[in-house]
Order: structure tokens, then C-alpha cells, then sequence
């Protein structure tokens, strides 16, 4: 059969990136600082929040979304802390999207949340394609994995900003090589931030929540800085 | 691992096309993918014969442009494709490249409809 060619040259990705943006715009209106956690099934993503979160209880209005395939299991888990919890059931699919986010945030009312943690779908391929219009990017290794992980999966770590080595308290048992292990997240991501901590004994916690915390300053200053913004241009056109 | 929603969202991305350009039957689908962007090129062309059933890309033809992994080596101030497994390392001179410049793509580039 005879046929024209129709261009279309469209990303796939594009309604995902749109739809997360508008979800940036919405965390800063209401200065709520969003962490994307990603790592492989049974790294320890949700041993971990359940200890951020019961940590940050006295500090921070801190919240909890939820993705797995099945099961409101570890939103149970992580609501033990007191914290607003909501699990996001994806069935079928492997990995959170902004899409997905919105829905969640519709009709759930956490109260003014500082932090909002969002548990993604353990899976190392496709989280890490989609923007869920976090501040910060995580990734948990444990030591269990094998060094050369970030090499099999390289998008997971060169997305994220902070890798967080988990089960550390094991690490000599299992004969898990520390320096094999930063050399291939550095191999695939340079300016990684690595911290190695344990959720069960407490090693390392004080360091996560100390970047946490560094960055969710961070986010502020610059917030207070846009927001000063026009007041200071208005000024300048009157002084003019 | 998405690939039938992949398949799916590439219907709708075709339909609205459709609306404006004004067809009603696609023969052929022309995608790029890359290789970092999580999708099987054989486990698409599998969801695509279900998720095009009864839509205006029914029995139409996928056309997959595998994209391979680039990353742009500041050193060399050149692309270069990394070794698969080796991380995002130069294969010329050893530096790490952070920089993805082609592999993450999942693009509808176009389709061939009945003239």
C-alpha cells in the first residue's frame, strides 16, 4: 500500500516530565521537601523510613507515599511512626510515575508536611526514568548486592544525588568490598554523595539525617531567596 | 518492564496525532529506544499487537531504532560509547562521564499512514 510519512518526534517521556513539574511547583508552594527513594527489592527501603521517620518525628512534619505492586504491607510498617502513610497500590506496573503521585495526593490530607518521603517500587531499570518532581534522588545498596551493581544498573545512580550503603552492620560478614563498591558508583556518578549507614543498629544515621537536613536548609534558603526576588526589583523600579 | 503501558500511551499519542493531522489508519510505527531507557524492544513489539486491537494502529508495523548508550568525555571533549557493564567510562582515556548525551530516548518519531 502507498503511504506519506507523518512526523511526530515526540518524547514519551514528555507527559510524565510536565506532569512532574507542575508536582516541583506544588511541593514549593507549600514548602514541602520530596525524596525519591529507589533501590532493588529487600535493600532496605522501608526498615530505613521507619527509622527516619520516627527520628524526624520531634523535628519535622514528616509524610510517607508508598509504591509497591501489591500489599499496603510496609505503609502499615512505616504508619507505626506516627507519620501520615499512604500506599500506593501499582499492580501491573514496576515503578512509581508522576501520574501516579497526583492521584495520590488527591483526597489524601497529611497536614503542612516539611519532608515527604516517596517509597518507590523496588526496581533498579525503570524508576529511574521517571521524575516524580522530587528535591532529592536516592539510591540504597546494601551490602548484600555486589559491588559492581551501580554498573548493571548505571541510570539508577547517575540520577541520584545521594547513595546510601545499607546493612552496614553485616558488611564483613558477607566480605562486601567498601572500596570496589564507591569505585563503581564514582563510575558511573562522580559527585554521588555516599553514606553508609544501619537502620538496625544506627551506624551512619546521624550522617543521612545530617544531608537531609543540609539540603532541606538548602532548599529554604533558596526558596527565601525567589521569594525576596521581586520585592527587591520592586523596590529598585520605585527607587528608579 | 512497562512496556504495555509504553505500548498503550503510544496509542494515545497516536490518536492525538490522528485528530491533528487528520488520518485514520497507521500502517507503521517509527520509534527510537534507547538503550538506557528500561524498554525491551521485543517485549514492546510483544504488548503492541494487544495494545493497538481495535485502535487506529491495529495490525500496523513497529519499526524500533535501537539508540546506543552515548556520554559526552569532557577530557577528550568528544561522544564516546562506553563499554556496556564498565560503568560510564571513557573507553579512550579512562575518565568518568556523567553526562548521558543518547540511550535514554523513548520517542515517537513518526508514523506511515495510507496516502
Amino acid at each position: 500500500m502507498k503511504y506519506r510519512v507523518v512526523q511526530i518526534e515526540q518524547s514519551l517521556m514528555k507527559r510524565n516530565d510536565a506532569l512532574a513539574g507542575s508536582l516541583r511547583a506544588r511541593f514549593a508552594a507549600s514548602g514541602t521537601f520530596v525524596v525519591n527513594v529507589l533501590s532493588s527489592p529487600g535493600s532496605g527501603k522501608t526498615t530505613l523510613l521507619q527509622t527516619t521517620l520516627a527520628r524526624l518525628a520531634g523535628t519535622h512534619r514528616a509524610g510517607a507515599l508508598v509504591g509497591d505492586q501489591a500489599t499496603d504491607n510496609d505503609a502499615r510498617r512505616l504508619a507505626e511512626s506516627g507519620a501520615p502513610v499512604k500506599q500506593i497500590t501499582t499492580a501491573a506496573e514496576c515503578r512509581l510515575d508522576a501520574e501516579m503521585i497526583g492521584r495520590a495526593l488527591e483526597g489524601w490530607e497529611p497536614g503542612p508536611l516539611d519532608v515527604l518521603f516517596i517509597e518507590n517500587v523496588g526496581n533498579l531499570i525503570c524508576p529511574a526514568e521517571y521524575d516524580l518532581g522530587e528535591d532529592l534522588r536516592v539510591v540504597l545498596f546494601s551490602v548484600t548486592e555486589g559491588e559492581d551493581k551501580p554498573l548493571k544498573y548505571p541510570l539508577a545512580f547517575n540520577t541520584a544525588q545521594l547513595a546510601l550503603v545499607t546493612k552496614i552492620d553485616i558488611a564483613d560478614a558477607v566480605g562486601f568490598d567498601r572500596e570496589a563498591a564507591h569505585r563503581s558508583m564514582r563510575e558511573v556518578n562522580p559527585a554521588i554523595e555516599i553514606v553508609e549507614l544501619s537502620s538496625r543498629t544506627g551506624t551512619g544515621l546521624e550522617d543521612w539525617l545530617g544531608v537531609l537536613e543540609r539540603k532541606i536548609a538548602l532548599k529554604r534558603a533558596g526558596a527565601a531567596e525567589t521569594a525576596s526576588a521581586p520585592i527587591a526589583a520592586t523596590v529598585a523600579a520605585t527607587a528608579g | 518492564m512497562h512496556e504495555l503501558s509504553v505500548a498503550l500511551s503510544l496509542v494515545e499519542n497516536i490518536e492525538d496525532s490522528a485528530r491533528l493531522q487528520g488520518f485514520e489508519r497507521v500502517l507503521a510505527v517509527r520509534l527510537r529506544i534507547g538503550a538506557l531507557s528500561g524498554i525491551a524492544p521485543d517485549a514492546l513489539r510483544f504488548s503492541w499487537k494487544l495494545a493497538t486491537d481495535g485502535t487506529l494502529a491495529a495490525d500496523s508495523a513497529l519499526e524500533i531504532e535501537d539508540v546506543p548508550l552515548l556520554v559526552f568525555c569532557e577530557r577528550c571533549e568528544a561522544e564516546r560509547a562506553p563499554r556496556g557493564g564498565a560503568g560510564l567510562v571513557c573507553p579512550e582515556c579512562g575518565n568518568v562521564c556523567p553526562t548521558i548525551v543518547r540511550g535514554r530516548e523513548l520517542q515517537l518519531v513518526a508514523v506511515e499512514v495510507p496516502q
